[in-house]
């Protein structure tokens, strides 16, 4: 997996250093995603928010994105909106105790601008983005598990990793086995994970995320943590089946 | 920013600040509200009307002068191509009709538009073993909570505002043949349920919650020899291990307590039906087989067994014990009134007990023909048996000797609720005229296997009916008027102050009765089957009625010879709602 992250930031495509007034990625739904995900909230695009993802989704149900928000403080809140899929919010991550970075996978239904927005203590939302195009039709696909029937034996199993990053502080990956049913396929209701929060050992609360349907099958998700080595998860999905998870070495 | 967006916000934040202030006062469900349900013609906050499951409603501007002008107000389709059987009983609270569909959905619309507000849709693995239809019966409500059990054995609460899981609880192991259909009911701020899988060879149990979060208060198996708990401690085992069963089999025993329970405030008693002793061949199991086709009367402070009455002891036709046991005041001539309780069970008979102490007062036939039994002592409380009638014990490899009996399987009433109006003082019962060929098998127990040791087909006794709404007189036994339907009788019922009777027929009417005559007096096509229970509720000064649509349930499944004749009913699955207008057109 490492290597593709790598790939991936060559194709970057926010420039550092904008803040202006007009979307970068021109999108049609812009007031409308500003409207009601970021509730009219003040705002500036700005390139301090660092979104890296492909120019072109090879696999419509599993398109990589990452975010990074380095040089802005105090960040209380990131939201991932992917303006012109029919469920566009994709997921609100709110750091605690760990760096505003996630990776993560989505399903995109077409070609879509992928809004991040930031928003710092005193109320103002940071937007970068990115354009990813995309074949289509990752959203109203019936997910893997469902077709096959097999979701029943692994839902809500978390798989783990931790690697220490070359300035001392950790990665933790993590994988909850859910399908992530949008409800858009039909006869399939929507069945997704809601909620997931990363606890440190002691309890203490690393952060917390929101997750929605588009979010890919089986969510991977990468946290950029400080030292800890050991974690808890803990999550619910929209019927109410809890996530519980350890992670130790 | 613009100063539009500004003026925008501003409207925004005080309409939030508004809905925060009022809304969640009026929506909350007290338990005084669901112990005032029968009497408060407003609202329906509980399965049965009231928790005693009398389904009467002291409405009377519906009466049978006016119910000619009952009119559609609205139809809601529960869309989907999943259809199946709708068994629901709707509730009203606060402006919202809820109410429970097949799969294990719930649907919420505005009662005055009918326009839906929120539905959930339980994720359903592929495996689940229901074995007789996909059904839901209904949902409690509780403080801002609609409570509903799902066929892989869960019990969900959702917000009554939007929709979402506040809590979630599994209830049993669907893949040991556990599920559950059944309306919970809430008493006190516990909500109380049951189990099914009858059919797989599981034990029943009834179950208190804390209906706010789900947490288990106390838990009573319905089998003797299993144990009881309370607080998470052991509270005694139910009844005496081996007593009424010989060997292991208790520990499959069955006595599923598949359609949930009522209650009555005035004993303070849980009334719970359990179901068949597994497996259905009784040669097997000699004995009594304790609790199966009972009714347990449970405390329900702390799930103790007050006392037991079994309709049926060492059942060997699957005629379950389950039918609602309805809390009535039983008037004597001598005009004093005695506590008791009707119930009208599957093997044909309706009784009559002291719902104080469980002693029986009166067992009669509501049906034509019962083969089983000649009678009920009522002496002794118990059956008198025909032994010639009782399935022969099969050899180890060849089945064994085939009896015609009547009741069927199906019972001569089956899960459709009956409803007991205290102005006329008569019950009006769903029967159905059938019976069966019924053999028994070589069987052992396999997890999650249909564990019957049986097989059968059932037969229609008469050429031009089977289904007849009967009003049976508890004081005397005997059936005052009766109204016959083509088709087997799959619905609950409803009676008012305003002397109606109604309920549903699969050719797919809603029907309105005279209660004391019997006259049919209104009749609306609804598209498909009606096989749920009907309600009444007031609003606006206006009266309105409404009853799912949808043919299904165990008849196609089961029904042998009367499945075939019933194969050209279509599938539907919808709300229908009806008012009586103020000004009639």
């Amino acid at each position: 997996m490492r290597p593709l992250f790598v790939f991936l930031l060559t194709s970057l495509l926010s420039p550092l250093g904008w803040a202006v007034d007009s979307d970068p990625l021109n999108s049609p739904q812009w007031e409308f995603v500003h409207q009601r995900f970021l509730k009219g909230e003040s705002y500036q695009f700005d390139g301090k928010v660092k979104v890296e993802a492909p120019a072109d989704a090879e696999d419509s149900l599993n398109v990589p994105i990452s975010f990074q928000v380095d040089d802005l403080e105090n960040i209380q809140e990131v939201v991932v909106v992917a303006d012109l899929n029919p469920i566009p919010q994709v997921l609100r991550f709110r750091p605690k105790a760990m760096r505003p970075h996630l990776g993560f996978r989505m399903k995109l239904q077409q070609g879509s601008p992928i809004h991040v927005a930031a928003k710092t203590a005193d109320g103002l939302w940071h937007v970068g983005g990115v354009w990813v195009n995309a074949a289509g039709g990752g959203c109203t696909l019936p997910s893997v598990g469902t077709a096959s029937g097999d979701w029943t034996k692994t839902l809500g199993k978390v798989s783990a990793n931790v690697w220490q990053r070359p300035d001392g502080s950790s990665r933790l990956r993590v994988r909850v086995m859910h399908p992530m049913d949008t409800g858009l396929a039909s006869g399939i209701p929507t069945f997704h994970i809601e909620n997931l929060n990363v606890l440190g050992e002691d309890g203490q609360l690393l952060a917390e995320l929101d997750l929605f349907e588009p979010i890919s099958e089986n969510p991977m998700l990468s946290f950029d943590v400080h030292q800890q080595k050991q974690f808890k998860l803990e999550g619910r999905d929209n019927n109410g089946n809890k996530i519980q998870a350890e992670v130790v070495q | 920013m613009k100063s539009g967006d500004l003026f925008r916000k501003v409207l925004l934040a005080s309409a939030i600040s508004f809905a925060l202030t009022s809304a969640p006062l009026m929506a909350a469900v007290t338990d005084q509200d669901i112990a005032n349900d029968a009497t408060t013609p407003n609202d329906v906050v509980s399965y049965g009307l009231g928790l005693q499951g009398q389904r009467f409603s002291p409405l009377d501007k519906l009466n049978t002068d006016t119910v000619k002008n009952l009119i559609p107000a609205f139809v809601l389709s529960y869309g989907d191509e999943k259809q199946r059987g709708q068994e629901a009983q709707p509730l009203v609270h606060n402006g919202k009709i809820f109410v429970t569909a097949s799969y294990s959905r719930v649907f919420t619309v505005d009662a005055k538009t009918g326009e839906e507000l929120w539905q959930y849709d339980h994720r359903l693995p592929d495996g689940i073993l229901p074995c007789c239809d996909v059904v839901n019966r209904g949902g409690a409500l509780y403080d801002n909570l609609f409570i509903f059990s799902t066929l892989d054995a869960q019990l969900v609460a959702l917000d009554q505002d939007t929709g979402k899981v506040v809590w979630k609880e599994k209830m049993e192991d669907y893949k040991a043949g556990y599920s559950n259909t059944a309306a919970p009911i809430v008493v006190n701020g516990k909500v109380i349920t049951g189990v099914s899988g009858g059919e797989f060879g599981i034990v029943g149990k009834v179950e208190a919650r804390d209906a706010k979060t789900g947490k288990l208060i106390w838990m009573r198996p319905t089998v003797e020899g299993h144990m009881g708990t309370l607080d998470g401690k052991d509270n005694g085992i139910t009844g005496e291990t081996n007593k009424s069963w010989p060997g292991d089999l208790w520990k499959t025993g069955g006595a599923a307590t598949w359609l949930g329970g009522t209650y009555d405030a005035e004993t303070n008693t849980l009334f719970f039906g359990t179901g068949n002793p597994a497996p259905w061949n009784s040669h097997l199991r000699p004995g009594d087989n304790l609790y199966s086709s009972s009714v347990l009367a449970i405390n329900p402070d702390d799930g103790k067994i007050k006392w037991s009455y079994q309709w049926t002891p060492h059942d060997g036709w699957d005629f379950d014990g389950v039918n609602e046991f309805v809390s009535f005041d039983l008037k004597q001539a001598d005009g004093k009134v005695i506590k008791a309780g009707g119930h009208a069970d599957r093997n044909g008979f309706f009784y009559v007990l002291d719902r104080t102490n469980g002693q029986l007062i009166s067992a009669n036939p509501f049906v034509n023909k019962i083969t089983w039994a000649k009678g009920i002592d009522l002496k002794t409380g118990r059956p008198e048996y025909d032994d010639a009638n009782r399935p022969g014990a099969p050899s180890a490899a060849e089945k064994g000797q085939s009896v015609f009996s009547a009741p069927s399987f199906l019972g001569g009433k089956n899960w459709m609720p009956m409803a007991y109006n205290p102005n006329t003082d008569l019950f009006y019962v769903p029967s159905n005229e059938w019976g069966m060929d019924i053999w028994n098998e070589p069987i052992s127990y396999k997890k999650g296997a249909a564990y019957l040791g049986a097989g059968f087909t059932i037969k229609p006794l008469n050429e031009d009916y089977i289904g007849a709404l009967r009003a049976m007189d508890p004081k005397t036994g005997k059936v005052v008027w009766e109204a016959k339907n083509k088709a087997p009788l799959w619905g609950g019922v409803l009676t008012t102050a305003g002397n109606l009777v109604f309920t549903g027929t699969p050719e797919g009417y809603l029907k309105a009765f005279d209660a004391k005559t019997g006259q049919e007096l209104w009749k609306f096509q609804t598209g498909s089957g009606v096989v749920g229970c009907p309600i009444t509720w007031e609003q606006d000064g206006e009266q309105f009625v409404a009853v799912p649509s949808g043919w299904g349930g165990a008849v196609p499944l089961w029904g042998g010879e009367v499945a075939k004749s019933v194969k050209h009913l279509n599938q539907g699955g919808s709300l229908w709602v009806f008012k009586l207008p103020k000004t009639p057109s």
